[in-house]
Order: C-alpha cells, then sequence, then structure tokens
C-alpha cells in the first residue's frame, strides 16, 4: 500500500510519545528569552540612566533637599509653591513666548531657505554647508560670538545700525531686549539642522507631482503650495514637535550668555530650576519644577499630534 | 495570541520598573544613610598617615597653576612614600560645588576638593565634610593663627573649621598707566576718595574712542556683589546686622555706596558694564579700558604691552577691601582617607612649601610668616604688583557673612544692583526693596 494515498488509520489514537515540555524548557527555547537577553544591556542603560533619575526626581520633589545632607518629606509643599511663585509664573510666560517665537521663525525661515538650496547652483555644497556649520558650533563658541556682535559698545550690530542712521541698542543688557535677541541666536543656531531635514524632505518628493502640476498649468507657488507642501507635513509636524520639545527646554544658551539676566529677562523654566537646585540649594523644589515641565511638554506634543493626525497626509 | 504578548510586555515593564526603583533606593539609602547627624564628621583618633592607598585631590586649575599643582604633588610622592596624592582636574572652580555636591550624592567624593569660600555654609551641611579644628589641635606645628584673619573667617562656619585655605585674594585697583599719561592725570594713590576715583573715571572716557575710565561685572551674580561690598564696607556700612539676622545694607553708607555707582554709571557713563565677566579684561588689554577692580587672578593675563599699575582701592571712610579665599575642603571617606589627607594638607600648606608655590604660581601668600621667609624676596621680585595685594590684605576686616542663606541674599542683592547700575531703579528705592527682601529670606531661614 501506498502511504502517500492512504489518509491515517481510523479508530485508534495516536499515542502521545513526548510528554509537554515543562515551563522552563519552554522559556528556554522560545524567541522571547533570546529577544529580552539581546536587548538587555540597552534596557540596564535606559533603567539606570533615564528610568532611574526620573523615578528619583519624583521621589525628590516631595522632600526638602539640599543635596548634601538628606532631604525630609513634606508631600506636596512644593507643588502647592509653585502655584504661588511669581517667578515661576514669570518663568513660564518667558519659556512659552521664547517657544511661541523660535518655532514658527525656526520653520518658515528654514523652509524658505531649504526650497532656495534645493537647486543646482554653482557652490550649492558651499552654501549647504555654511548653513549647517552654527549647528556644528559648540553653544560656548556660540555665545562668545554673539556676546561680541552684540556688544553695546563694541559689537559690529551697533557699528552696523549706527552707519545705517538707527540708534544703536543695548541688546543683552537691556531686559525688554534681551529675550529676542536669544531667539536671534537660536534661529541662527538651529537653522541648519531644519535645513537639512527639509532639504531631505523635499527631495523626496518625486518629480512627477510637480511635473504634473506644471502640465496642468500651476504656477510655482501654486505648485509649492498645493503639492509641496502638503507632502512636507509628515516633515513639518515632526520639526514642530521636535523643535517645542527643544525651546520649552531651553537652558544652554541662557547660561553661557545672560545668565538669565539682566533682572530676570531671560530667566526661563529649566535656568529657574537650575538656579533653585545648584545655587540656592533647594534640589526639591526644583525636581518639582522638572516634573511640571515635563507635564506641560506631555500635554503640547499630545495636542500637536492631535492636529497633526487631522492635517497631515502621510502618502501610503 | 494577543494575551501573551500583553503579558510580555507587562512582565517587561514590570522588570524595568522594578530594576529602576531597587536602583534608587539603594541610591537613596546610600546618601540617607549618612544624614543622621547634619553636623560634618568630627576626626577623633586617626591612624598615621599611610596604608599605600592614594587620595584624590579634586581641583580647578589650569595653565601655569595646574603645571605648579602636578609638580608639588609629584614632589609630595616622591617624598612621601607611605601613599599616593593623585591630584585630578575636576572643571572649572565657578563649578566646583555643583561637581561636588553631585559626587557627594552618588558617594563618591574625593578626598580633597578646591571650593570657594562663599560655600562653606552650604557645604557645612553634608556630614561628609570633615571638621578640621580637632586635628588642627592634635598638630601643633600647623599654626592655624599664621593664617591671615579673612582666610580663617572664610573657612570657619558656627565655630567649626572646615577647610584650609587653598588661595587668599582681594580687590585692588589695577590702571593702565599709558591711558593716565595720555589724560595727563596722575596716577592713583593710596590715598585716593571716591570723588578722586569718579573724576579720574570721567576723564578717561572718551565716548569718540569708546573708551572707558572703569568697567565692572555686571551678571547679577556674586560677581557684581561683592565689589559692591567693598564700597559698602569703604563707606563704614555692613550687609547685615551682627547677629546675621537683619539687613543693615539701608543705611547712609549703603545709600553712598549705591549713589556712587550710580553716578557714574548713569550720569557719568564713565563705566562698562560686562554682562559676564569674559569681556572686561580683552578691553583692558586693548587699552580701551583705564582702570579695573580685580585681583591677583587676572595679572597674569594681562598682555605684556600693557603698561599696568596696582594700587588699593579708593576709599571713603577705610579703604576697606573684600577678600575672596579659597579652601581646601576634607571629605570624610574613611580615617585612613582622612588621616592621608591632613598629611599632603599640612605639607603643602606650610610656610617653606606654599612660599614656593606662590613663586611658581603668582599666588599671594596664605601665611603671615611666608612674608618673613628669604624667598620672599625673590617673589616680590618675580610678581612685583603682588606686594600691593598682599600689604591690601590687612585692609579686609570684614567678610561675606558665611551662613546658609548667603546665596540666596547675594542674588537679590546681585539684582539690585544690576538694577542701579542699568539705571533701571533710583539708588534709595534699590536698597530699600533689597532690604526686604533679604529680611524676607533671613526670616524664611533657608
Amino acid at each position: 500500500m501506498d502511504a502517500s494515498t492512504t489518509g491515517p488509520p481510523t479508530g485508534a489514537a495516536p499515542t502521545p510519545s513526548v510528554r509537554r515540555a515543562s515551563l522552563w524548557e519552554r522559556l528556554l527555547a522560545s524567541d522571547h528569552l533570546a529577544g529580552w537577553a539581546f536587548t538587555s544591556p540597552a534596557m540596564f542603560l535606559i533603567a539606570v540612566f533615564g528610568i532611574a533619575p526620573i523615578v528619583w526626581s519624583v521621589i525628590l520633589s516631595f522632600q526638602r533637599n539640599n543635596l548634601l545632607s538628606g532631604g525630609t518629606w513634606i508631600g506636596l509643599q512644593n507643588y502647592q509653591r509653585l502655584l504661588h511663585d511669581p517667578m515661576f509664573a514669570h518663568s513660564v510666560r518667558l519659556t512659552i513666548l521664547y517657544t511661541a517665537l523660535f518655532v514658527p521663525i525656526s520653520i518658515v525661515l528654514s523652509l524658505t531657505v531649504a526650497v532656495a538650496l534645493n537647486r543646482k547652483l554653482w557652490f550649492i555644497r558651499l552654501y549647504r554647508t555654511a548653513i549647517f556649520l552654527p549647528v556644528v558650533a559648540s553653544t560656548v563658541a556660540e555665545a562668545i560670538l554673539f556676546n561680541w556682535l552684540l556688544d553695546p559698545y563694541f559689537g559690529i550690530v551697533n557699528v552696523v545700525l549706527v552707519k545705517l542712521g538707527l540708534p544703536a541698542q543695548s541688546f543683552f543688557q537691556n531686559p525688554s531686549q534681551a529675550l529676542y535677541c536669544i531667539v536671534a541666536m537660536t534661529v541662527w543656531g538651529w537653522l541648519g539642522f531644519c535645513v537639512i531635514i527639509y532639504l531631505a524632505a523635499l527631495q523626496g518628493i518625486p518629480r512627477e507631482l510637480t511635473e504634473a502640476a506644471e502640465i496642468d498649468g500651476a504656477t510655482r507657488w501654486r505648485s509649492f503650495r498645493r503639492v509641496q507642501l502638503p507632502l512636507l507635513g509628515p516633515t513639518t509636524l515632526f520639526l514642530v514637535i521636535y523643535l517645542s520639545i527643544n525651546a520649552l527646554q531651553l537652558f544652554d544658551e541662557i547660561y553661557v550668555t545672560t545668565r538669565g539676566g539682566p533682572l530676570g529677562a531671560t530667566t526661563v523654566v529649566v535656568y529657574y530650576l537650575y538656579e533653585q537646585a545648584f545655587q540656592f540649594f533647594e534640589a526639591g523644589y526644583a525636581t518639582a519644577i522638572a516634573y511640571v515641565l515635563f507635564l506641560g511638554i506631555l500635554l503640547l506634543t499630545v495636542v500637536q499630534l492631535l492636529l497633526g493626525r487631522k492635517f497631515v497626509h502621510y502618502r501610503s | 495570541m494577543s494575551r501573551s504578548r500583553t503579558t510580555t510586555v507587562a512582565l517587561a515593564s514590570v522588570l524595568v520598573l522594578a530594576f529602576a526603583l531597587v536602583t534608587v533606593v539603594a541610591a537613596g539609602c546610600g546618601s540617607s544613610a549618612t544624614s543622621s547627624s547634619s553636623s560634618p564628621a568630627a576626626a577623633a583618633s586617626l591612624p598615621s598617615p599611610g596604608g599605600g592607598g592614594s587620595i584624590v585631590l579634586w581641583h580647578g586649575y589650569t595653565d601655569v597653576e595646574r603645571t605648579a599643582t602636578d609638580a608639588f604633588v609629584a614632589r609630595f610622592n616622591a617624598t612621601h612614600p607611605g601613599f599616593t596624592v593623585k591630584a585630578v582636574f575636576a572643571g572649572s572652580n565657578d563649578y566646583a560645588l555643583q561637581k561636588l555636591m553631585t559626587a557627594l550624592a552618588a558617594g563618591k567624593a574625593p578626598d580633597i576638593s578646591y571650593q570657594y569660600g562663599s560655600s562653606m555654609a552650604n557645604l557645612a551641611t553634608s556630614p561628609k565634610i570633615v571638621d578640621l579644628g580637632p586635628l588642627m589641635q592634635q598638630s601643633p606645628n600647623f599654626n592655624w593663627d599664621d593664617f591671615f584673619p579673612a582666610e580663617r573667617l572664610a573657612a570657619t562656619v558656627n565655630g567649626k573649621v572646615l577647610g584650609v585655605p587653598a588661595l587668599v585674594d582681594n580687590l585692588a585697583l589695577v590702571y593702565n598707566k599709558a591711558l593716565f599719561d595720555k589724560a595727563g592725570i596722575p596716577y592713583p594713590t593710596k590715598d585716593w576718595t571716591w570723588t578722586d576715583f569718579r573724576d579720574a573715571a570721567k576723564k578717561l572716557t572718551d565716548p569718540a574712542n569708546k573708551q572707558f575710565g572703569w568697567a565692572y561685572v555686571n551678571d547679577g551674580s556674586e560677581d557684581t556683589v561683592w565689589r559692591f561690598l567693598a564700597l559698602l564696607w569703604q563707606a563704614g556700612g555692613d550687609l547685615l546686622n551682627a547677629d546675621n539676622t537683619k539687613a543693615a545694607l539701608d543705611s547712609p553708607a549703603g545709600l553712598k555706596a549705591m549713589q556712587l555707582l550710580h553716578d557714574m554709571a548713569v550720569t557719568d557713563k564713565s563705566v562698562y558694564l560686562d554682562n559676564g565677566n569674559g569681556n572686561y579684561l580683552n578691553l583692558f588689554n586693548s587699552g580701551k579700558i583705564a582702570m579695573l577692580w580685580t585681583g591677583p587672578w587676572d595679572i597674569s593675563s594681562i598682555n605684556a604691552g600693557v603698561n599696568y599699575g596696582v594700587q588699593i582701592l579708593p576709599g571713603d571712610v577705610t579703604h576697606a577691601t573684600i577678600a575672596g579665599p579659597d579652601n581646601y575642603v576634607v571629605l570624610n571617606n574613611g580615617p585612613q582617607q582622612v588621616a592621608n589627607a591632613w598629611d599632603f594638607i599640612q605639607w603643602f600648606c606650610s610656610p617653606d612649601v606654599h612660599l614656593q608655590y606662590a613663586i611658581a604660581t603668582g599666588h599671594l601668600p596664605i601665611r603671615k610668616s611666608e612674608t618673613k621667609l628669604p624667598a620672599y624676596k625673590e617673589y616680590l621680585k618675580k610678581y612685583p604688583a603682588d606686594a600691593v595685594f598682599v600689604a591690601n590684605l590687612d585692609n579686609v576686616t570684614k567678610a561675606r557673612p558665611n551662613i546658609v542663606t548667603y546665596p540666596k541674599i547675594s542674588a537679590a542683592l546681585g539684582q539690585a544692583v544690576q538694577a542701579v547700575l542699568l539705571g533701571r531703579a533710583q539708588p534709595q528705592q534699590a536698597l530699600t526693596a533689597v532690604s526686604q527682601q533679604i529680611n524676607a529670606i533671613l526670616a524664611s531661614g533657608q
């Protein structure tokens, strides 16, 4: 008889010759264990450097602690203090103002520059490198540069303004101007990064689409507005979220230029919490501020993602 | 299928969170175990130095100072074979406090750390700082009284000596002789008054050439405050009352001091306001600023082409100046470590060794007896400007309050001085406001 043409013998069920494997044996043989074993070094690093400080910060925020002599538990007092702290409210206002200026200006400017650089010009590589250089420069170098450029007495900017017949400004020494100078400095510093991302996105747009628009009689502007801009939607959403998160956490540039001054005009939230922790020895209060900032950023990002879902079209 | 994946994810999250919690609790236990007493550990009876291990010294020296420190540490290691000293550059001294705080929180502090004198009151709350008083009593050769009064004041908190002077300096008047000659003004003398100073600054200011008579660090930090304190003390005033419970600067002396700043910066416009502390020296080197109130640390950065002179500060009631002593703080990493650290410090801060170090670095002598040693002549020949700074140490009669709330008081006063210099507040108005802020800070106690 040909075994391949006959089915299984009817009647008797096959006797099991292998017992069911134990939990441990199944675990060892499964893919799960191998997978977790491979990821555990990275997980360890994330846990120690990422999650452990986050958890410790929460604990600190319920204490009064100067980081030198242990802490005393004070419950929600730090958070209550936040609600009534005029300096904190001031720093929140400054941070929001800064973000509201930095993000839109960066996006619009970098998109313009990216479109301008998305062509075959002479020295195009030089222009692209020049645009990206500020991103590579260290924050301290940037700060020294701007400190001197904007010096009220010796800076080039004032020399040019005076030659043009405009009054000299005091920039970093003027409480009303200092924050806008920081906006200018950081826009300059981040432009290259955004331009590179937009350039990559622009070059990913299939040429057939723009050519089709041309054939249909669209002007350059309409072609840009109706074809390219919507296709840049995902990139714009990414940049808006990324830049917002960075803007809300602004610290480095403030620390190396104005140190929160003059007269508190550039004391943004992260600088305020740095002062609290490391100058006034109030680490508990500082971590409470950090958590409120974290929640604020989380909320903003969720809102941005929801709006993104509504307005951004992904090519599938 | 989805149920086993959910359980896997859940299990994984629980594991990660548990791991994180264990890490945190371990760290928390590590630091809180030492928080049982908030007073610095007293070194009772220590073993003799030795043991073959090594101690770590954290410092922020660069350039010449660093080469000298390394050389002296090497010399100590060669002549004291019982243990080794490792000198580690721990970043700029401006951040030495933050670094030490972080290290203490992580339980990995060095054995000796260079710290600003203004940090002492807050460092005193850490149980790991060693009270050096008993150690000094057990070492009769150490001679604590040999150190200048300003240093001893800066190292003592609540009667405990928590540091040994590493560096002492003070503010004096450094001026550009060429600019004085060009304007036809006689050089500053030791009897200069505030009026002489203001007049000279006005004459030395030339807007067309962007030249200023004086420069002031206007970043609102302690750098802004301590120059104002020198003015306040010169007018005979005080920052706080005798037992550090109330502000005392809203007085005729305080008003005089604030008024001088206002007159020079806002009325005469003879002051270059530096929004950090990096620009004024460059401008002085370029001949754009005629006078600085600064200390020995800037002298070595003055360009060779600048013909400068040093004089004591102009005075009002007195020619008081302010010192910024920095200390070596000893951390308690165990009795043998403390014994070794103390042994090294005694050697490093002994008169002969420190005078040699001063000759190598241009630092001022930290002990009065160093000025009586034969090698002192060599020191003065090498650093003629330092003679004025050393003599000026006699003008340091007061020190900043060594209290835990000083950082907040300094921040409030820094903003007030900044406001006056920028013309945003009138002197009396600023004084009244800052007095109220200081009283509130003192009342809250932290």
